[in-house]
């Protein structure tokens, strides 16, 4: 038996695709993308070195790469934190009703599914000037704003509208995530909490919260990561405009890499992006995640 | 019974009522814009901005037909079809051998070999697209589906050896044993006992491969051009722009595309959502 399983070259077969995939599609690019962000390059010439000219560049000079930024963290906090509270609600709602629970479940997710460039399109018409929304808004004598081309204030319009529809679609998620966690705790727990005069809101204060910690976790790093790589559907309802003002890293990314075809300052966006998600997934693991408790 | 146990269970059922007017009203929210897609794509684009709320006087199917033709979007499904079966058979397969030699073999890399593997799931697309596009270039695998089927397959992998190592590791050791003394042999191991005790891990991770694989853009959009090789997602972007002026032949192409994701969704709703929170709380 133990001799059966320590056959090195069935080993070798058994993890040689996978780990050769791996390399050649993943790692290796990721090195190279490393690699070209130091270079000047683009669909013409071959990467030249120049070392953090394009950092320097991104940093100091480029607008759009500041608009970008402001609108990533911008999505990150506000999917992160909504997404936790109406997640968490949603979930404790469910939790506590029988009827139905199955069909308001499977319609919340619904969203989750369904392709996000559709999705972005569709919500796209809805908020254009002279559809959807702005007839219903109409049929009151009300003017709707431009929803999606408005650029007044610190944050816009438009980046409000898109993390609304985000929200929506991904809040199923969350809530799921969350129903899975609170149906594994025990209900001896909460009929003993009721017993010594806990309410429900109590219990779900002390026994609730603290129980789907590690949960907690586990959904705002998705959701952090998600919104940083977050491409779809701002691509679909606004291409990054009105003028550039509601670009993200990935859009910024994209517009950059294929639009105008600078490999090497795309890289550098890919790098910085890269860099993001790492410390956003390091700090959430580091002060959120506790040991799981007992259940 | 009491009068305050009285009031406390009115009490508890004007809280039930309020629950379900919010729940019912969140889930209007999310029905309403399906609903509405749905409703002006057989509409008459004139009628659609004079009398959005009158229902159109005879269903306009023709725009179904239009979209569907003038939006390739017959091949763009069928492109989509291809690239995701095609990913899930092999992410399985390649995946749950990695993941059964890394949790059932004995060798000393084995734990760094899961870390590999795992920090792939850290990693977002974007970074790799521009070496990938340009290696792909060179070598004539941009505007194939195979340039396309690569990727995929490698950024659905992490979680399928993630998921599919922790279903081998709670397989019983007494299965192993006992096919041992029968003389399996290791490949027949995993092809025999291992591979087809592990269906429900399968499923969790075709379903959530098949799910991204199918919706992805970014990725499909960069390196495919040719309109006979698009994927869904790309057709549909391409074809519902500012170009096109005829909304309601833009929502019928909407509807094509997430008509089929919503029909398997309600016969099977229950074990997709499951599955998809399951794969999820592993991750």
């Amino acid at each position: 038996m133990d001799k059966l399983f320590r056959d090195k070259k069935a080993i070798i077969i058994f993890v040689a695709p996978a780990f050769l995939l791996f390399t050649f599609v993943l790692f290796i690019p990721i090195c190279q993308s490393v690699y070209y962000s130091f270079c000047e390059y683009n669909a013409l010439t071959s990467p030249e070195f120049i070392g953090i000219e394009n950092y320097r560049q991104l940093f100091t000079v480029d607008k759009t790469m500041k608009i970008a930024i402001k609108n990533s963290m911008f999505f990150l906090v506000f999917s992160v934190v909504t997404q936790l509270i109406a997640g968490l609600i949603l979930a404790a709602l469910l939790t506590n009703i029988k009827k139905g629970r199955n069909f308001f479940k499977n319609v919340y997710y619904l969203p989750c599914v369904l392709s996000s460039a559709a999705l972005g399109l569709l919500w796209m018409f809805i908020f254009t000037p002279k559809l959807g929304i702005n007839q219903i808004l109409a049929e009151f004598g009300i003017e709707g704003p431009l929803w999606l081309m408005d650029t007044k204030g610190f944050i816009i319009l438009p980046m409000w509208v898109i993390a609304f529809v985000a929200l929506w679609q991904y809040v199923g998620q969350s809530m799921m995530l969350y129903m899975a966690q609170i149906s594994g705790i025990s209900t001896t727990l909460y009929e003993a909490s009721y017993i010594d005069g806990c309410t429900k809101p109590q219990a779900f204060r002390y026994i609730t919260l603290p129980l789907i910690r590690p949960m907690m976790a586990t959904a705002m790093s998705l959701n952090a990561i998600g919104s940083l790589k977050f491409f779809d559907l701002i691509f679909n309802m606004t291409e990054g405009g009105p003028n550039h003002m509601t670009e993200v890293l990935a859009t910024h990314l994209y517009m950059q890499g294929f639009k105008y075809f600078k490999y090497g300052y795309a890289s550098a966006i890919g790098v910085v992006l890269l860099i993001i998600c790492l410390i956003v997934t390091f700090i959430i693991n580091k002060f959120v995640k506790v040991d799981n408790y007992e259940m | 019974m009491s009068n305050k146990a009285k009031e406390s269970s009115i009490g508890s059922k004007v809280t039930k009522t309020l629950i379900y007017i919010f729940l019912s009203f969140l889930a209007v929210v999310y029905l309403l814009p399906l609903v509405w897609v749905l409703y002006v794509s057989v509409k008459d684009d004139k009628t659609l901005f004079v009398s959005p709320w009158e229902m159109p006087e005879r269903l306009m199917i023709e725009n179904y037909t239009f979209a569907w033709t003038a939006g390739k979007l017959g091949t763009a499904t069928l492109n989509s079809a291809i690239v995701c079966f095609v990913t899930l058979i092999l992410c399985l397969i390649i995946g749950s051998m990695a993941a059964f030699a890394i949790g059932r073999m004995r060798w000393k890399l084995a734990s760094p070999m899961m870390t590999y593997f795992l920090t792939g799931m850290m990693i977002p697309v974007h970074c790799i697209l521009i070496p990938l596009f340009v290696r792909f270039a060179k070598i004539n695998l941009t505007n194939s589906l195979v340039g396309l089927i690569l990727p995929y397959l490698t950024l659905s992998l992490p979680l399928t050896i993630f998921i599919m190592t922790g279903f081998f590791k709670g397989l019983p050791n007494e299965l192993f044993e006992s096919a041992c003394i029968d003389g399996c042999s290791i490949y027949k191991i995993f092809t025999h006992i291992a591979f087809p005790l592990s269906k429900t891990g399968l499923f969790v991770t075709g379903l959530m491969s098949f799910v991204a694989n199918w919706n992805e853009l970014l990725l499909a959009m960069v390196f495919i051009s040719d309109d006979e090789m698009k994927t869904l997602p790309v057709s549909l972007s391409k074809f519902v722009g500012p170009y096109n002026t005829n909304y309601s032949q833009m929502f019928a192409a909407i509807v094509i595309a997430i008509i089929p994701t919503i029909v398997v969704y309600c016969c099977f709703s229950n074990s997709i959502v499951d599955g998809l929170t399951q794969g999820a709380v592993k991750g």
